[in-house]
């Protein structure tokens, strides 16, 4: 059985930790109250957060797994200041995690565009990374664009700092690209959690390989290692009736993709997994939507669990080599910085000559 | 002393013969018709004309004289007989006893004949169909005799009738009866109801015969044996007296009564029909019925279980629980009431018993007195009570146990 460590920072990283606590409950409100955790492995989650609204928030995530660091409320999307709040409060991280026992793999989950998630989770996976030989990964999710351009170049820096930092992959998440998933943006917030949610729970299940004979952590490392170290996760299920075909296509396609991506063009490797009766898994059919897969990017890893009952849900992991999203992201985080930069320089130019009170410089009242 | 001598024994003599002369003076029947094989008994003597037998134009008849005996059967007698004038005389001789039967007449089936018979005190005679085998011995009588009371307690001063019956339970006639009803001491007799007893009483007949009734008054207290009636009747075929005595009833004569107190008691509820819950009320009546007081009096309620005592007049004391009423005496016709509330604790039917005890002048009386019956049916929410304890408990801790790990699985998820 594996040992996994599930870290969930700022806001986003909470709540989308606590939609996978919930989902592991069976998902409900009242969950917790009757039922335990379905976990495959042993699983601790541990939420991070400035902000103790933001950690009182979640429903179920054990009040010992919040962490609470304290820098009165967040820290405001600054990153220079979140990057010193968690030099400032290492020891305690470090200590509450080493606390939690033995890993053999760990997820980072945050946004890439607030303050303390972006800032704390590059951080973390270095000294994580650096104290520890299990893979950590980051799970990020990239802002809406239209919110701003803080937001925006946040998102280019922990990308980048992350990339740096030594993780063993990125797994993106893109709120703008999911913003079906709900109406308004609390729903959509939501939407989007769950989703991420049960992809996490499915993968969690695949690593396993107590639970899966086929693929397990090494694939997965494996898997997250090829690329630019960029990943997404796509998943689908079926309804009873459509074909185990039209299913993995759907979980490759936008539609089941937690990011955009033309996987076909952009896939460096993949790892896709079956889970459902067996009436339902052809394996013709399956292995006829890997075989094309892997002629098109290279290496799949298949995995296939058999449950009698259970209509068919697939999972797949794809690294990507290169990204026109991303690109474009970051073309529009530049124009950001820059636009953040000149109003920058325009104020401290304003500050030096421009300003009504520079007018009074040198004197003194009169009385 | 010679002359003595004979004259006394001619006396003795003369008295003998008076004597037999009276006790067994001849018995005759003239022109008897007797049937072939018929006969004809004498006491326990039985002539039976045995054979008529026919020679050209003589006909011979042969008679036999018979013994019966208490056992039933029979014993042909030795006669001698002769015939004088072609007529048979048949005789038998034994002692003073003589019988002689002499033909007059025969045809082939009848025979006319002369009986004499000597020395037999003759009681019993009769011609009898069938001979011999049908004849009865006649046995000696015996009576029994019943003597009852109408009454055996009684006080001084009260009128017994005593009847005085007899059956004859022998097999011979009994004779010459006379009673004697028997007069007790500590007795008076009043008067005589019926006398008229008959002198004779046949044997046989299963039913008593009424001999004497008479009325006596008790004079004395005390318990008696009363002195039996008795009867002497003879029996003239066994020349004997008898004597019967008959039972001795036992009467108890009480001692004049002594006037003392009577406490009358009633016990009435307020309600016969309540609910499990409710209170019932019962006054209990006492009355002195007499015009001697009654002294030492105790009133002690008797009720069940399911009644809980809870209130009453100012009389009750509570002793051992228990509500108790205690007086001194309770003066001639004295009356009270006084009044209970109970309560009904348990449903069921039952009733309230009110004991009086106390001395009467003479005695220490006890009288108890029971009410109607009363109804205790489920109060309106007693259906719950009806389930055991864990029904109820079950889940009170069910719910605190989910409400406990509701709680505490709150509290996990809460910061
Ligand atoms: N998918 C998803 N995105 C969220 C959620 N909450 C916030 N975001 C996104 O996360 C970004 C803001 O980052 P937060 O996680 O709120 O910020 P933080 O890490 O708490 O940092 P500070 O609050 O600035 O200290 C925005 O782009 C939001 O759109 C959520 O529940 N789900
Ligand atoms: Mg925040």
């Amino acid at each position: 059985m594996l040992n996994i460590l599930i870290v969930g920072a700022g806001q986003c990283g909470n709540r989308i930790l606590d939609s996978i606590n919930n989902k592991a409950f069976g998902g409900g409100r009242f969950s917790k109250y009757y039922s335990k955790q379905k976990f495959p492995s042993r699983v601790e989650t541990i939420a991070v957060n400035t902000a103790i609204n933001d950690l009182k928030e979640m429903q179920y995530t054990k009040a010992k797994d919040r962490l609470h660091i304290p820098h009165l409320h967040g820290v405001g999307a600054n990153r220079i200041v979140g990057k010193q709040c968690f030099i400032d409060n290492k020891d305690l991280i470090m200590r509450t995690i080493s606390e939690r026992g033995n890993f053999d793999v760990a997820f980072v989950i945050t946004s890439s565009s607030g303050g303390t998630g972006s800032s704390f989770s590059p951080s973390l996976i270095k000294e994580l990374k650096n104290e520890y030989d299990f893979p950590v990964y980051g799970v990020v999710i990239l802002p809406f664009r239209e919110e701003g351009t803080i937001y925006l170049q946040n998102s280019a820096f922990c990308l980048k700092e992350m990339h740096n930092s030594g993780t063993d992959g990125i797994i993106l998440g893109d709120n703008q690209f999911l913003k079906y998933a709900g109406t308004d943006i609390q729903s959509a917030y939501d939407g989007i959690n769950s989703m991420v949610a049960e992809r996490m729970l499915f993968l969690l299940e695949a690593l396993d390989s107590e639970m899966m004979m086929v693929t397990d952590l090494g694939d997965f490392k494996t898997v997250m290692s090829g690329g630019a170290g960029i990943a997404t996760i796509g998943f689908a299920k079926g309804d009873g009736n459509n074909s185990i075909k039209s299913i993995i296509q759907e979980s490759l396609s936008p539609n089941g993709l937690l990011f955009s991506s033309n996987i076909y063009e952009e896939g460096s490797r993949a790892m896709i997994i079956l889970r459902g009766d067996r009436k339902y898994l052809n394996i013709d059919d399956i292995s006829g939507q890997i075989d094309k897969l892997s002629s098109h990017i290279g290496h799949v890893f298949k995995g296939v669990i058999i449950r009698s009952g259970e209509i068919p849900k697939v999972l797949s992991v794809i690294t990507l080599e290169n990204t026109v999203e991303l690109e474009s992201l970051y073309t529009l985080a530049v124009e950001a910085i820059q636009m953040e930069k000149e109003k920058h320089d325009r104020m401290a130019l304003q500050k030096e000559t421009g300003t009504a009170f520079s007018k009074i410089d040198g004197l003194e009242p009169q009385y | 002393m010679r002359v003595d001598h004979v004259v006394r024994c001619n006396l003795i003599l003369i008295i003998i013969l008076i004597l037999s002369i009276s006790t067994a003076s001849a018995f005759n029947r003239y022109d008897e018709n007797i049937y072939k094989g018929d006969g004809y008994q004498i006491n326990n003597y039985f002539i039976e004309v045995f054979s008529i037998k026919s020679y050209e134009d003589n006909r011979l008849l042969t008679i036999n004289i018979y013994k019966l005996k208490s056992d039933g059967t029979y014993e042909e007698l030795i006669v001698t007989r002769e015939i004088i004038s072609n007529k048979k005389i048949t005789k038998y001789q034994d002692g003073i006893v003589e019988i002689i039967v002499k033909e007059k007449n025969c045809t082939s089936t009848i025979a006319t004949v002369d009986i004499t018979a000597l020395g037999i005190d003759v009681e019993n005679f009769q011609p009898v169909k069938g001979g011999v085998l049908k004849a009865k011995f006649i046995g000696e009588p015996s009576l029994l005799l019943t003597k009852e009371v109408d009454k055996t307690n009684v006080e001084i001063g009260d009128t017994i009738r005593v009847t005085i019956k007899a059956k004859n339970v022998g097999t011979g006639p009994a004779k010459g009866i006379t009673l004697n009803h028997g007069t007790t001491p500590g007795f008076t007799f009043k008067s005589a109801i019926y006398t008229t007893y008959p002198e004779e009483l046949a044997a046989g007949n299963p039913d008593y015969t009424q001999m004497y009734i008479y009325e006596m008054e008790a004079a004395q207290s005390g318990t008696f044996t009363l002195i039996p009636a008795t009867v002497t009747y003879y029996c003239s075929t066994y020349d004997s007296e008898y004597t019967s005595n008959s039972n001795s009833p036992v009467i108890t004569v009480a001692k004049e009564a002594v006037e003392t107190s009577i406490l009358e008691l009633t016990v009435t509820p307020d309600k016969t029909e309540l609910r499990r819950g409710e209170k019932v009320t019962c006054t209990v009546s006492v009355r002195n019925t007499k015009d001697v007081p009654a002294s030492t009096i105790r009133l002690d309620m008797i009720y069940p279980y399911n009644l809980t005592y809870e209130s009453g007049c100012k009389d009750i004391k509570i002793i051992d629980n228990k509500p108790v009423i205690q007086e001194s005496v309770y003066g001639a016709r004295y009356e009270n009431e006084y009044d209970y509330t109970f309560l009904a604790n348990e449903v069921g039917i039952f009733n309230i018993t009110a004991k009086v005890s106390y001395k009467d002048g003479v005695n220490n009386i006890i009288n108890e007195t029971t009410s109607d019956m009363i109804y205790v049916v489920e109060g309106e929410y007693d259906y719950l009570k009806e389930y055991p304890l864990y029904v109820y408990i079950a889940p009170i801790i069910i719910i605190s146990v989910i409400a406990g790990w509701l709680f505490w699985r709150r509290n996990q998820f809460k910061m």
